[in-house]
């Protein structure tokens, strides 16, 4: 697929910006804190749903004004197509695809496709398993458009189960409606027990993926493996079994929830495990190790989508290309090659190849407004 | 809908609920559970008077209803207590009911509050639930009269899993 154009109105800090895309590279070059990322950030929502880094849509929107949008029109092999997605201060969001206003999200979800990397990735290894977690799902809502509601269904009953234990810890006087509890239980295990399904599929198909890039780049010194271990521990994908399981397991920690205030069993606990060479790369992984391992995890994600969709993704790199050393840059290069429509975003040219600079578009951004650098 | 939902708050502040299916009714029982034409063995089960509204509208359901006044959501502080639940199970037990049938949205709130009546009425008479293919997160209200009448006859047993 192909972003021809992109146009980001009230977006972060643009306040009315046109961009054409004309090469398969493009580089965006600019100083700290000028709009770099927040453009590559559209286009992950685009293709998302979700940013990496705003919690809240009011972020996302210009301040001082009430909603925001960002639109793309995108070649696809099927044809051209229009995405809108706009963005408001109260939450609120309105998806447009080819001029008509979507009733559902997840029709949205599955037009435009990207794997996003940036520096902050390292954080996937290093970092707590909330964000293996997330990782995890915004790559899933792109394979599997229905695990966005999927996921939402699961967020509400969490939240909704959450806030009837916390009543029950805080008032004691109040006695639990156990058939009330009974229900939101059920529903944990329903719902959890579908999300658990897709994450262990996803894993699945990954995790060879992984390993074959993580061996390539470290020249066959290390293997890597990926490993799920779901807080609900299933044996094989039998739902019947990992929903049994899922009851047995709140069943054993109800004294515990119930003192607490809050559900300790469910796909909200799930970890994702990365070894390298029979070690876990987040407590012993040298820094090189940990780099190799993200880098060997986005190739996957990328060409994990382009099997899946059956077109190649787009490739959005934040400020890691200049971090990678010679060896894992030409790795990377060599694998997207002109295939995958890749923006880069960077605050200087140096480190870049002259013979790549060549062949790239050059972006220059400075304080929300993009010029484009004449070749 | 706007001007729909104004009229009903306003009708609220005049007019009381139903004693018996908790409609909104000027009278202690409303028009609907006086009517003798009413089939009174079967009750459909609705969250709010403006679902009881648009069902009347397919003209496709001959039964009685009742309407529980909201769905089970902890996070706003609503429990099964705060909801016209116990009044429904005493209406079975009493009125010889053959046939409950739940008309609540698919949301996590409405899967809820459907399967936890399902729970309690189970041993006394059949329970079915209306067919929703509805837009997702749906509520009766926007659905089409065709769409509903079509869930109406589609419904099937509740299933408790
Ligand atoms: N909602 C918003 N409204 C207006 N400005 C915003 C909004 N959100 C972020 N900004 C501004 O955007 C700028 C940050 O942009 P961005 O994160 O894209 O920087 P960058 O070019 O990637 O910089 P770096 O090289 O440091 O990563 C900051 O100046 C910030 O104040
Ligand atoms: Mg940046
Ligand atoms: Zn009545």
């Amino acid at each position: 697929m192909f972003l021809n154009t992109l146009h980001l109105w009230q977006f972060r800090n643009y306040c009315d910006q046109w961009v054409e895309f004309t090469a398969p590279k493009t580089i965006v070059l600019g100083e700290n804190a000028q709009g770099k990322s927040n453009l590559l950030e559209s286009v992950e929502l685009l293709a998302t749903l979700r940013s990496h880094r705003a919690m809240r849509d009011r972020e996302l929107v210009l301040e001082g004004t009430e909603e925001g949008r960002a639109a793309a029109r995108l070649e696809r092999a099927i044809g051209a197509m229009d995405l809108g997605m706009v963005m408001r201060r109260s939450g609120r969001r309105t998806l447009v695809a080819n001029g008509q206003t979507l009733k559902r999200q997840v029709d949205f979800l599955g037009l435009m496709s990207a794997v996003e990397f940036s520096s902050l990735d390292l954080d996937l290894v290093r970092g707590g398993p909330g964000y293996r977690r997330h990782w995890i799902d915004t790559l899933l809502v792109q394979l599997e458009p229905m695990y966005h509601h999927l996921l939402q269904q699961y967020n509400t009953v969490l939240r909704q189960r959450n806030a009837l234990l916390k009543r029950h810890a805080k008032s004691d006087s109040s006695c639990l409606n156990s058939t009330e509890l009974a229900i939101w239980d059920a529903q944990l295990a329903t719902v959890g027990t579908r999300v658990i399904r897709r994450r262990a599929r996803a894993i699945a198909r990954l995790a060879p993926l992984a390993s074959t890039w993580h061996s390539n780049i470290s020249d066959h010194r290390e293997t890597l493996i990926l490993r799920y271990a779901p807080s609900v521990p299933m044996d094989a994908d039998d739902p019947e079994q990992i929903q049994q399981t899922f009851l047995e397991r709140i069943k054993q920690r109800a004294i515990a929830e119930q003192a607490q205030g809050t559900t300790l069993v469910g796909p909200h606990r799930d970890e994702i495990d990365f070894i390298i060479n029979d070690t876990p790369a987040r407590q012993f992984g040298s820094q090189g190790q940990q780099r190799t391992l993200v880098l060997a995890l986005k190739l996957a994600e990328l060409k994990l989508i382009e099997a899946v969709i059956g077109e190649p993704p787009l490739l959005l790199l934040d400020d890691v290309l200049a971090e990678l050393d010679l060896n894992r840059q030409n790795k990377l290069l060599d694998t997207i090659q002109d295939r995958f429509q890749t923006l880069i975003t960077t605050t200087h040219l140096g480190s870049f190849d002259a013979q790549w600079l060549k062949s790239s578009q050059i972006l220059t951004v400075k304080a929300g407004e993009i010029i484009e650098n004449e070749p | 809908m706007q001007e729909l939902a104004q009229a009903l708050l306003d009708a609220k502040k005049q007019v009381g609920l139903c004693s018996v299916c908790f409609h909104l009714s000027a009278d202690p029982v409303c028009e609907i559970c006086r009517a003798p034409s009413r089939d009174p063995n079967t009750v459909c089960v609705v969250s709010d008077s403006r679902d009881v509204i648009a069902i009347e509208k397919t003209r496709e359901y001959k039964g009685k209803y009742h309407v529980l006044g909201g769905l089970i959501s902890p996070m706003e502080g609503i429990g099964p207590d705060q909801l016209h639940i116990t009044p429904l199970v005493r209406r079975v037990n009493q009125d010889n009911i053959q046939e409950v049938i739940m008309a609540i949205s698919p949301s996590v709130e409405g899967e809820t509050t459907t399967l936890y009546i399902g729970k309690l009425l189970k041993p006394f008479t059949r329970v079915t639930r209306i067919a929703f293919g509805l837009p997702m997160g749906g509520d009766l209200e926007y659905a089409d009269e065709v769409t509903l009448a079509r869930a109406l006859e589609g419904r099937r047993d509740l299933d408790m899993g």
